[in-house]
């Protein structure tokens, strides 16, 4: 298990990272969202020891992480890192090695990821001959080609098609599978929602929001959907509860402790046939505008 | 994975990664094809050696073919006389032939050109009464055209007394000069332009090839800051590992150059069976061996150090700078402990690390070196090494992974890791 706890950077005036803490337990994938800024990037560096954090503690399976635990960590950085020139299967191969694999088995794990991610054929191809997506997928491969025990993936998602990106989800899920730890950041809400266990919302450096998406539900006041097929402004009766939104279809409201929903019911049946009564789920998309206010 | 593991990973990844680029194999080949052109070339070209031929035109210049044959033996030159009947079949004689041939007439005029022509004569001399003339296409031998005035002006004297009534014996006497011992108080040394051409080589290929291979090492530094790969790599290595292991590749790269083309060179001198390139050269290559070791070391560190800085790929050349400059200055002061190798001044700055690498296998060169001085140096070398391979360590671990704008050397040196 990953644990992060107490995590402090600074660069020059500028808090990055502020008592940050969070874990990723084996076969769990943990997304990390948070705009521009809120001390993702940083997190992951200083997980993978690219940085020197200033204070907090960064444990793997319960020991500080060092040299000899980072080589079972695979990366992806947020601005891909390969060599331009050097052919595929080489490079595959090359951070393998330098991971502690033997130059036989290097190989062959190379070319099995090469061949799984769907790049068979252009093992001799320089790595800056390939479309932006294969060279993704070349840099998933370095991630993956030893076999890591946590993966550390920053904007993996970036720029890929939608295909690339079902491809993609489908390799951290059969990561995770195998036991592997997921920890990745994304822009994309949606699919964070789709793929991860746990979401943790960063802002400004700390940790705002930290669970599955039901808990983080919780966090946030529920709303209502009301739809009642009547031509007047029926809403008007509604004293004292706040209108999230109003369109054809229908009214959602904000339900807040305490508020009679069934006194809501009967005034909606008073104004016409109603046609849908029901608590709405916020996806990942409106549970981070609720909870990282502009 | 050890360090050492890591460190060979690293630098073979440089080797395999140079050796398969077209870079390596053309500069290779441009550094081979002209160190072969530089011994073969003046082999090729140099005219075959053979006597100076002196035109005797008229029957008063040709009576003086014993004297002036005489004359030339016992000082050693290698001459040879022809009778010409008149000046201007002499004057035919002084001017170079031309090559024929429409194509290669342009050549033929070089080679012409190069090998101070085709003529059959090189100088002509007449005799008159009361004068005499020496005549020559554009230049002349100063020592022959001496020779054969002393010759003139002896027989003219002669003759002169003669008539005026002093016995030949007396006269003959009187030309026989007094033997004229010369003292050298400080000979130079038999070898000493063999010497200052050996001195010289060493600073090119020192200069050059530290200089190269220095740049490569920024380049590739700076490659792998500004594509992020120093960020992948930086998760299973630290920077020290990942900078030690580029610095050793490309020197050993450079070290396989070095070898093909001096290699190369022994090949194409021992072919060309040319003495046009001094015993010296050769017995310099291990000290210039040694000291491109020392010095690309030294060098090679502070690339990294530079190629770390930098923010784009193309800010490298502005960045390292400073070590261009020394290495500049080193190749300049090479000249100077050429003309000046006693001076002391030229002995000081020739322990400044900087420079040593280029100054010592010079002054080495040039037989100014006491035994005592090259293991100092080397002492003083490689405690230089180790101190700048932890200031650019420093520099190139927080470089590494620093964004924003390029680095200067100020903000550099106040970097922490």
């Amino acid at each position: 298990m990953l644990e992060i706890s107490d995590l402090y950077q600074r660069f020059g005036e500028r808090v990055a990272v502020d008592k940050l803490s969070l874990a990723v337990d084996k076969g769990e994938i943990v997304g990390l969202v948070g705009r521009n800024g809120a001390g993702k990037t940083t997190t992951m560096r200083a997980v993978m020891g690219i940085l020197q954090p200033l204070g907090g503690s960064i444990t793997w399976c319960g020991h500080a992480v060092g040299l000899p635990d980072r080589l079972r960590f695979g990366y992806m950085p947020e601005e891909r890192g390969l060599y331009p020139q050097m052919r595929v299967l080489a490079q595959v191969a090359y951070f393998a090695r330098l991971h502690g694999v033997e130059l036989h088995a290097a190989t062959s794990q190379a070319q099995r990821w090469i061949t799984s991610l769907g790049l068979e054929g252009r093992e001799q191809d320089r790595v800056v001959a390939l479309s932006h997506g294969n060279q993704q997928r070349v840099q998933l491969a370095v991630a993956l080609v030893y076999q890591p025990e946590l993966l550390v993936l920053d904007e993996p998602f970036a720029g890929l098609d939608p295909s690339a990106v079902d491809f993609l989800s489908d390799v951290l899920r059969a990561e995770a599978a195998r036991g592997t730890a997921v920890l990745f950041s994304s822009h994309q809400l949606d699919l964070v929602e789709r793929l991860c266990r746990r979401i943790v919302i960063l802002e400004q450096g700390r940790v705002v929001a930290n669970g599955t998406l039901d808990e983080l539900r919780a966090r946030v006041p529920q709303r209502l959907r009301v739809q009642v097929a009547t031509s007047s402004d029926w809403t008007a009766a509604l004293k004292g509860i706040e209108i999230v939104s109003q369109d054809s279809a229908g009214v959602l409201l904000a339900v807040t402790p305490g508020m009679d929903t069934q006194a809501v019911l009967r005034i909606a049946m008073q104004a016409g046939s109603v046609e849908h009564f029901g608590f709405e789920s916020g996806g990942l998309v409106d549970l981070y505008r609720q909870l990282v206010p502009n | 994975m050890n360090r050492v593991a890591a460190i060979r990973l690293i630098a073979g990844r440089e080797i395999a990664e140079r050796l398969r680029g077209r870079a390596t194999w053309i500069m290779t080949g441009i550094t081979t094809v002209i160190a072969v052109a530089l011994i073969v070339g003046p082999a090729v070209l140099r005219p075959p050696s053979r006597p100076a031929v002196v035109g005797l035109v008229g029957t008063s210049a040709q009576a003086l073919a014993p004297a002036l044959l005489a004359t030339a033996k016992a000082v050693g030159i290698d001459m040879t006389t022809m009778n010409v009947a008149s000046d201007s079949a002499a004057r035919s004689e002084l001017t170079p032939s031309q090559t024929a041939g429409r194509s290669s007439r342009a050549l033929g005029q070089l080679l012409t050109s190069l090998q101070g022509g085709q003529a059959t004569l090189d100088v002509a001399l007449r005799v008159d009464t009361g004068s005499a003339t020496i005549e020559y296409y554009q230049t002349a031998s100063p020592t022959i055209t001496a020779l054969l005035r002393a010759v003139v002006e002896e027989v003219h004297q002669r003759d002169v007394l003669i008539q005026a009534g002093v016995a030949s014996a007396t006269v003959g006497a009187a030309q026989q000069p007094e033997p004229v011992a010369t003292l050298t108080l400080q000979p130079p040394p038999s070898d000493l332009a063999g010497r200052s051409i050996a001195a010289l080589a060493a600073g090119i290929l020192l200069y050059v090839s530290v200089g190269i291979f220095g740049a490569a090492v920024a380049n590739g530094v700076a490659q792998e800051k500004t594509s992020r790969t120093a960020e992948v790599l930086l998760a299973a290595v630290t920077p020290s590992d990942l900078m030690t292991g580029k610095v050793i590749g490309i020197g050993l790269v450079g070290l396989g150059q070095m070898a093909v083309t001096v290699g190369a060179a022994l090949i194409a001198n021992a072919l060309a069976q040319s003495s046009q390139v001094p015993s010296e050269v050769w017995v310099l290559l291990p000290a210039i061996l040694l000291w491109f070791v020392l010095g690309y070391a030294l060098y090679a560190f502070g690339f990294a150090a530079a190629g770390a800085m930098v923010a784009r790929q193309e800010e490298v050349q502005s960045v390292t700078a400073p070590f261009s400059a020394f290495l500049i200055g080193g190749f300049l002061l090479t000249y100077v402990s050429i003309a000046r190798p006693d001076a002391s001044w030229v002995k000081v700055v020739s322990y400044l690390p900087p420079l040593m690498p280029i100054l010592m296998p010079a002054r080495l060169a040039l037989g100014h070196v006491a035994v005592w001085e090259t293991p100092l140096a080397v002492v003083i070398m490689v405690a230089s090494i180790y101190g700048m391979a932890r200031l650019a360590g420093r520099i190139y671990a927080a470089g590494l992974v620093r964004g924003g704008a390029r680095l200067s050397w100020t903000a550099a040196l106040r970097l922490r890791s």
